[in-house]
C-alpha cells in the first residue's frame, strides 16, 4: 500500500511539472465566455437585433498563437462592421450589428464538439468560424452540418475534409495539394525554358503529401521531374541528395519540410553553387529567420498564405472582371498594426478574411437565412485583400479553389534582404530574380 | 462468482447505478443537445476512471499510459468501420477484444517490473504505439483518419448516430461501474487486493498472482478501448495526437486518486468532482492555465493527507456509510 502511495506521489509531482508545459501567458483581454455549464454566454437576442457568430477557439495549447492570432483578426473585422452599424440584411431592411461568442478548446478535439453543440442548441449561434487547425475543423464540422450551420473554415488547410459529404463547409486557405504548384505556375510562366525540375522533400506526412500533388501537377504540365526523392526528418547533411542534383543537372529545385532542414538545405545548396533557376522550399523561407543564413537565403522563394506585401488591388480585381470586397492590402495592415501593435501574419489575415466572407455572403443572400448564404457562397466569386476566393461545388465541396499561395523571395534593398511577393502575378510587390544569378 | 451475482441487487451498488442512469436519461427527456455533450463527457470519464480503477484501485499498480488503450480500442473500431463499413457495435466489441488481446501480451513483460518501473513502462507503451500509428500509412500517419459524413446515413444521420454514441457511453459506464463491484465483492477481487497489499505475500497464500493481474489488466484495458471506439466513431476523426494524449492518462489517475481508489463509487465521485473543478477554473481568469497545476497539486494534498480519497475517507469517519457506499 505505502508503495503505491510512493508511486503516486511521484507521479503527482511529474503532474505538476508536465502542467507546466501547458501554461500559456494569459495575455488575452478579450471577453469571452467559458465552456462550463455555470459558464454565462452572451443573450441571446432574436435573429433580427443581432448576428452572433460562434466559433472555438484554442487559448490553452499548442494552437495558443496561431488562434490568437486568428481571433485577433476575426475581432478587428467585426469592430469595423459595427462602426459602420453593422451587416446590411436586405430581408429586414435595415443594418444588422455583429457579436461573437467563443469557448476554449485547449488545442485538443475532446471539446470541439461539445463547444459546438453548445453554440448552435445554446447560444443559437446563426453562423460558426471554424477552430484551428484541420484535425479539430474536421470535429466540428460534422455539428455543423447536422444543424445545417455555414461554417467558414480558416486555419485548416487539409484537402481531406472536404471530399466527405460536407455541404456546409467552406475553406479560406489554399488547400495543401496546391502548396506548391504555385511554384511550378512561376517557373513555367517566368522560364519558360525551364523543362526539367527535381523534388526533393522531407519524410513527413505533410511534406510528402504537398511533394505528391507537386509532381503530378508538374508532369501533367509537361515539366520532367528528374528526381524525386525524400530526407528523413532532422537530416543536417544533404551532400549526397545535391550531387544526385547536380547530376540531373535541373533548371529548379522544389520541396523542403520545416525550418529547420529547410534552411539547412538551403544554406548547402548555396555552399555547393548549384545552379538553377528557381529554389522553393516549404515554411522555411516564409519564416521571418530565414535571413540569418544571409547569401544562401537570396532569391530563395517559398509559398505563404498571405503576406502583408501582396498586391490585391481593386484594379487586379478589375482586370479580372470580379468584385472587390472590403478594405485593401494597405488599410488592413494599418489598422492591424494601430490596434494591435504588430504587423499581422496569414493566420491573422485569415480571422479577418473569414468575417469578411460571411458579411459578403449575408449581404449577397439578404437574409440570415442559413441555406441560403450557403448558396451565395456556393457561387462567390470575390477579390478581398487575402486574395481571390471561390469555392469548389464538386466532390471536394467547399474546398478552396481561387485563393492561390503567394509565392515570396527573399530580395536584396539597401543591403537588407527583404521578403517580396513575387506570384501570382495579380498580387506580386516585385519581380521574381532567377536564383543563379546571384553567383 | 455466484456470490456477487446474488449481490448485484445490493443497495450499495443500486443507488449507484440509479443516479449514473438517470443522469443519462435527462438529455433525451428534454432534448438538450448542450447537456448530451456535457453528460456524455462526464459518462466517457466514469467508465474510463472505472477501468483503470481495476488495475490501479484494486491491484495497486499505477498504469500510468492507460490512454493507450483508449486509443488502441478507437483506431481499430475506426478503422473497422472506415474501411469495412461495419456497425458501431461489433466494431466497438472488436476494438475491446484487441485491446484485451495487447493487455495480455504486453502484460507478460511489463506486469513482472513493480511500482515505479511499471509505471514507466506505460508510459513507454503509450509513446511507441503513439509513433508506430504516426508512420503507418495505411492509417493516415499523422494526418489521421476522416470519416465521410455519409457513413452517419447507416444510422438514419447524423444525429441519431450521436444519440446512439450517447446510450452506448451510457450503458458502459453503467457496465463499468457494475463490473468493478462483482470484481470487488468476488475471490478474484479479494486476490487483486492482497496483491495490492502485499503481492509477495499473496505469493506466499497460494494466489496465482500473474494469472491474477493479467486478468485485471486485460479487463481494465477491455472497456477503454470500447470508450475510444464510441468516442471516435462520434468525433469523426481519429489522429494519434488526440488518441494517444498522455494528459488525458493523468486525468484518468487523478479521478480514481480523488474518488478514491480501490472502492467501487470512487471513480464516479472522482470524474464528476474532476469534471466540477476542471470547469470551476477555467472559468476563472487566474486559474484558466494552470489548472492541470492545481489538479497535481489536489492531487500531492490528496496522498499526504487523504490518501483513500473522497469516498475513502467519508466511509473511514462515517460508520454508516460502510453499509451503502461500496
Amino acid at each position: 500500500m505505502k508503495k503505491i502511495l510512493v508511486v503516486l506521489l511521484l507521479l503527482s509531482v511529474l503532474l505538476v511539472g508536465c502542467a507546466q508545459q501547458t501554461v500559456q501567458p494569459s495575455a488575452t483581454s478579450t471577453p469571452t465566455t467559458q465552456t462550463t455549464p455555470s459558464a454565462t454566454s452572451t443573450p441571446s437576442t432574436s435573429a433580427a437585433e443581432k448576428i452572433l457568430i460562434g466559433f472555438s477557439e484554442s487559448k490553452t495549447g499548442k494552437f495558443n498563437a496561431e488562434s490568437k492570432e486568428q481571433t485577433n483578426g476575426f475581432l478587428l473585422w467585426m469592430e469595423n462592421v459595427n462602426a459602420e452599424g453593422g451587416i446590411y440584411v436586405k430581408d429586414l431592411g435595415k443594418k444588422v450589428k455583429v457579436s461573437y461568442t467563443s469557448y476554449d478548446d485547449e488545442s485538443s478535439g475532446e471539446r470541439v464538439q461539445q463547444i459546438y453543440a453548445k453554440l448552435i442548441s445554446e447560444d443559437k449561434a446563426d453562423f460558426l468560424i471554424s477552430p484551428y487547425s484541420s484535425g479539430l475543423t474536421a470535429s466540428a464540422a460534422i455539428i455543423a452540418e447536422q444543424y445545417g450551420k455555414v461554417m467558414v473554415a480558416t486555419g485548416a488547410a487539409s484537402d481531406s475534409i472536404f471530399n466527405k459529404g460536407y455541404q456546409h463547409v467552406f475553406q479560406l486557405y489554399t488547400p495543401s495539394s496546391r502548396y506548391l504548384t504555385s511554384a511550378v505556375d512561376l517557373l513555367q510562366t517566368k522560364f519558360p525554358d525551364a523543362k526539367k525540375v527535381a523534388i526533393v522533400y522531407e519524410n513527413s506526412k505533410f511534406a510528402k503529401s504537398v511533394a505528391q500533388a507537386t509532381k503530378s501537377y508538374a508532369e501533367e504540365k509537361g515539366l520532367e521531374v528528374v528526381l524525386y526523392e525524400a530526407y528523413e526528418p532532422g537530416t543536417t547533411d544533404f551532400t549526397s541528395f545535391i550531387n544526385k542534383i547536380q547530376a540531373a543537372n535541373p533548371d529548379a529545385i522544389i520541396g523542403g519540410g520545416h525550418f529547420a532542414d529547410g534552411e539547412t538545405f538551403a544554406k548547402q545548396i548555396f555552399e555547393k553553387k548549384v545552379k538553377i533557376k528557381l529554389l522553393s522550399l516549404l515554411v522555411a523561407p516564409a519564416v521571418p529567420e530565414f535571413a540569418e543564413i544571409g547569401d544562401a537565403a537570396l532569391y530563395v522563394t517559398g509559398p505563404s498564405q498571405w503576406e502583408p506585401q501582396a498586391k490585391y488591388t481593386k484594379e487586379a480585381a478589375q482586370k479580372m472582371g470580379v468584385e472587390f470586397f472590403g478594405p485593401t492590402v494597405e488599410e488592413f495592415v494599418k489598422e492591424y498594426k494601430a490596434k494591435y501593435g504588430y504587423e499581422p501574419g496569414y493566420h491573422a489575415a485569415g480571422g479577418y478574411a473569414a468575417g469578411l466572407i460571411l458579411q459578403k455572403a449575408i449581404e449577397d443572400a439578404g437574409t440570415l437565412d442559413s441555406e441560403k448564404v450557403r448558396e451565395a457562397l456556393e457561387n462567390m466569386k470575390v477579390m478581398t485583400f487575402f486574395g481571390y476566393l471561390e469555392f469548389e461545388k464538386g466532390e471536394y465541396y467547399g474546398r478552396q479553389i481561387g485563393h492561390d499561395m503567394v509565392v515570396i523571395q527573399w530580395q536584396e534593398s539597401d543591403g537588407q534582404l527583404k521578403k517580396e511577393v513575387v506570384w501570382p502575378e495579380t498580387g506580386a510587390s516585385s519581380q521574381v530574380i532567377a536564383y543563379d544569378e546571384k553567383y | 462468482m455466484k456470490d456477487s451475482l446474488k449481490n448485484l441487487t445490493d443497495v450499495s451498488l443500486l443507488w449507484l447505478l440509479a443516479i449514473i442512469a438517470v443522469m443519462a436519461v435527462i438529455p433525451p427527456i428534454t432534448n438538450s443537445i448542450t447537456m448530451r455533450e456535457d453528460i456524455f463527457l462526464i459518462l466517457q470519464y466514469i467508465a474510463l476512471a472505472a477501468s483503470l480503477n481495476i488495475i490501479l484501485g484494486f491491484t495497486g499498480y499505477v498504469s500510468f499510459g492507460h490512454i493507450v488503450y483508449y486509443g488502441i480500442g478507437g483506431y481499430v473500431a475506426f478503422a473497422l468501420m472506415y474501411f469495412y463499413g461495419i456497425h458501431l457495435i461489433p466494431a466497438m466489441i472488436a476494438g475491446g477484444i484487441v485491446c484485451a488481446i495487447i493487455a495480455y501480451l504486453l502484460g507478460e513483460a511489463v506486469l513482472r517490473l513493480r511500482g515505479a518501473y511499471f509505471a514507466i513502462a506505460t508510459i513507454g507503451i503509450n509513446e511507441a504505439v503513439k509513433a508506430l500509428v504516426n508512420n503507418l500509412e495505411f492509417l493516415g500517419g499523422s494526418a489521421g483518419l476522416f470519416f465521410n459524413f455519409k457513413i452517419y446515413q447507416n444510422y438514419g444521420g447524423a444525429g441519431n448516430a450521436i444519440w446512439l454514441a450517447y446510450y452506448l457511453m451510457a450503458i458502459l459506464a453503467i457496465v463499468v461501474i457494475t463490473s468493478n463491484y462483482l470484481i470487488k465483492k468476488s475471490k478474484f477481487g479479494l486476490g487483486l487486493m492482497s496483491i495490492r497489499e502485499d503481492e509477495d505475500a499473496a505469493i506466499v497464500l497460494g494466489i496465482d498472482t500473474k494469472k491474477y493481474k493479467s486478468l485485471a489488466y486485460m479487463l481494465s484495458a477491455f472497456f477503454p478501448g470500447m470508450v475510444g471506439a464510441i468516442f471516435f466513431f462520434k468525433n469523426g476523426n481519429i489522429e494519434p495526437v488526440n488518441a494517444f494524449h498522455l494528459l488525458k492518462s493523468i486525468e484518468m489517475i487523478f479521478m480514481v486518486v480523488l474518488g478514491g481508489f480501490g472502492t467501487v463509487t470512487g471513480p464516479f465521485v472522482g470524474s464528476l468532482l474532476y469534471e466540477r473543478i476542471r470547469g470551476l477554473l477555467l472559468v476563472n481568469p487566474l486559474f484558466k492555465d494552470l489548472h492541470m497545476a492545481v489538479a497535481g497539486i489536489i492531487l500531492l494534498l490528496l496522498i499526504l493527507f487523504v490518501p483513500s480519497g473522497v469516498i475513502g475517507y467519508l466511509r473511514d469517519k462515517v460508520a454508516i456509510l460502510r453499509r451503502y457506499v461500496e
